[in-house]
């Protein structure tokens, strides 16, 4: 349908205005000084008085700086070992021989079909047992490498050319070998959307801090600013406390957009 | 002699020979599976612990009265028996059903309709589509915030404000029963169609342009050219998004803990939330393990029906 008026850009305009408008709303909000308590844009549209106070109230009176310190910290571990894992397991399903090999592929598949809802409850018990409640682990270790990656540089690795590993195996070049200088290299694009959803959920996750942590220094910034949001009933306070957590998030977006996309059109399964 | 050389050569290898094949193997061996030995035997060792273990340890505290504080307690089937009789557990999935009613429909008609925009192919396309698809990658908790305030039920909120320009009363919104879940809905439906939109790209995309053109030729109108050619054509794309969408329906929680608590009224307790409540306010980790595999249950029936959706898949050629 190649032949396509300009009236496109009406209804392209048109939805664009409806999805920005929200966060057009947080922006500006997040301006207006607090002594405005009202929601209604036709009382702060006129308000003159713009300024950072919000932003400086919530980074003097909430923990909001140790919440964004402790959603990096619980974010970008699992992004890079997940990024490691998903390129070297998925070159070991995608080009390794081995007993057992298919067992556990599908066996992992299986797995990740099963709703995550189902591990929390066995999970916190564990952590319980271990001591870990209350502490970054809990929000690591189980993320440091993830399924769904694993499948996603598998499925890309089969698709490689088997010439340029066969040329090097015939000369001598190890696995290790092969894998870092060749595969590696080749699979950037799908090791970078593995990186990039690993990003995204791990920032945007709720239930699971909201489980395994309990004291306001140990929470994300998804659970600190639920917080907020229960507790202050304040429109610019809120509203400046959703622009701080959205800024990593927005900038992962404009950078690894592409990615992100790729990812959701290989998933089969999310 | 001459003859000494070659006798060796020819019999059974010098004794001292052995061990060096041996190492030889096994060197060969560690050359063959050394990535497997390093990297995948302790990913196995990870996943028995943190995936394998707890699903079926899982279904063993389904058989327990498990306190969060304190022992737990063997009881058989109770928890099972309980759930049968539990008005609560029904109407949480009778409230997930409804979320899944107000938000499967107008999420993939939506996605389909950014598709189509931005499979036209204009200049700025793809500033659009980074515009519709902001919100996938924007958190419940960041969303709701603003929600909580555009859909508050005084003619403070913003939607209530805009409708009394036009003279409509105020809504109450998130504080009525009928209203709240599908405000959660459209919140969902705002947060995840711009991925819906991805998968329809990706499928018009794949679409071969000779079955316009012919059509066209015979004088098809656009409106036509979409019911009759893609429409169709999508199916294997409808059944995929349809199946995803159902089973991220059935796991709704963050909107409904952050804007509604599950209230008023009970009208908004999905499952995981009523799951959350359960297990974590209400300390019954068993019983909330029990409404975990109800969960599993009913999301593994949909992955069923995909599979067989999936197994006829359509052709273009």
């Amino acid at each position: 349908m190649n032949k396509v008026s300009r009236w496109t850009y009406v209804p392209l305009a048109l939805l664009g205005l409806l999805f920005i408008i929200p966060f057009l709303i947080m922006l500006g909000g997040s301006f207006i000084p607090m002594k405005v308590p009202s929601g209604n844009p036709f009382l702060w549209i006129t308000e003159e008085h713009v300024s950072l106070s919000n932003f400086m109230y919530i980074l003097v009176n909430a923990k909001f700086t140790k919440w964004i310190l402790n959603s990096l910290i619980i974010t970008i571990i699992p992004v890079f070992s997940q990024m490691f894992f998903a390129a070297v397991l998925g070159y070991i399903f995608a080009k390794k021989q081995f007993p057992g090999k298919e067992i556990i592929f599908w066996v992992m598949m299986a797995v990740i079909m099963l709703p995550s809802q189902l591990l929390i409850i066995p999970r916190y018990i564990m952590f319980s047992e271990f001591g870990w409640i209350n502490t970054y682990w809990p929000l690591i270790v189980p993320e440091i490498w993830s399924i769904l990656g694993v499948f996603f540089v598998r499925q890309y690795m089969q698709t490689l050319p088997k010439d340029l590993e066969e040329a090097a195996h015939m000369d001598g070049a190890n696995d290790f070998t092969v894998f870092f200088k060749i595969m590696l290299p080749m699979s950037k694009p799908v090791i970078a959307t593995v990186g990039t959803f690993a990003f995204i959920s791990n920032w945007n996750d709720l239930l699971t801090p909201l489980i395994f942590t309990t004291s306001e220094d140990m929470f994300p910034v998804t659970v600190g600013l639920a917080s907020l949001l229960t507790k202050e009933g304040n429109f610019g306070v809120e509203m400046a406390g959703s622009v701080l957590s959205f800024i990593p998030t927005f900038l992962i977006f404009l950078f690894f957009q592409r990615y992100f996309v790729k990812g959701i059109a290989l998933s089969g399964l999310k | 002699m001459g003859n000494s050389n070659l006798s060796v050569s020819g019999t059974a290898p010098h004794p001292a020979a052995r061990p060096a094949t041996r190492a030889f193997k096994m060197k060969k061996h560690w050359n063959k599976y050394a990535m497997i030995y390093i990297f995948l035997v302790p990913i196995l060792v990870h996943f028995s612990i943190f995936h394998l273990f707890p699903i079926l340890f899982s279904l063993y505290i389904t058989f327990t009265d498990w306190p969060i504080i304190g022992d737990p307690k063997f009881i058989g089937l109770k928890n099972w028996i309980n759930f049968f009789s539990d008005q609560l557990a029904w109407k949480a999935i009778w409230n997930t059903i409804l979320f899944s009613l107000y938000y499967i429909v107008p999420t993939m008609a939506l996605g389909l309709c950014l598709a189509l925009l931005i499979n036209t192919g204009k200049r700025g396309t793809g500033f659009f589509k980074g515009i519709y698809f902001l919100p996938v990658v924007t958190s419940f908790v960041v969303i709701s915030g603003i929600w909580a305030w555009l859909f508050k039920g005084t003619d403070s909120g913003f939607i209530n404000s805009f409708l009394g320009l036009f003279g409509i009363e105020p809504q109450l919104f998130l504080s009525d029963s009928l209203q709240a879940m599908m405000v959660l809905a459209g919140l969902s439906v705002f947060k995840v169609c711009g991925s819906t939109m991805i998968y329809y790209y990706a499928g018009l995309q794949s679409v071969p342009d000779e079955f316009y053109e012919a059509a066209r030729i015979d004088g098809a109108s656009r409106w036509h050219l979409f019911w009759k050619i893609t429409f169709p054509l999508l199916m294997p794309i409808h059944f995929y998004v349809a199946i995803i969408t159902t089973i991220g329906s059935f796991q709704i929680f963050d909107s409904a803990f952050l804007l509604t608590s599950g209230g008023p009224n009970f009208s908004t307790t999905t499952i995981v939330y009523y799951l959350y409540q359960e297990g974590f306010t209400s300390l019954r980790l068993g019983y909330a393990s029990v409404l975990a595999y109800i969960l599993f249950f009913i999301v593994f029936g949909i992955s069923l029906i995909q599979k067989k959706a999936l197994g006829k898949e359509v052709n273009y050629k």
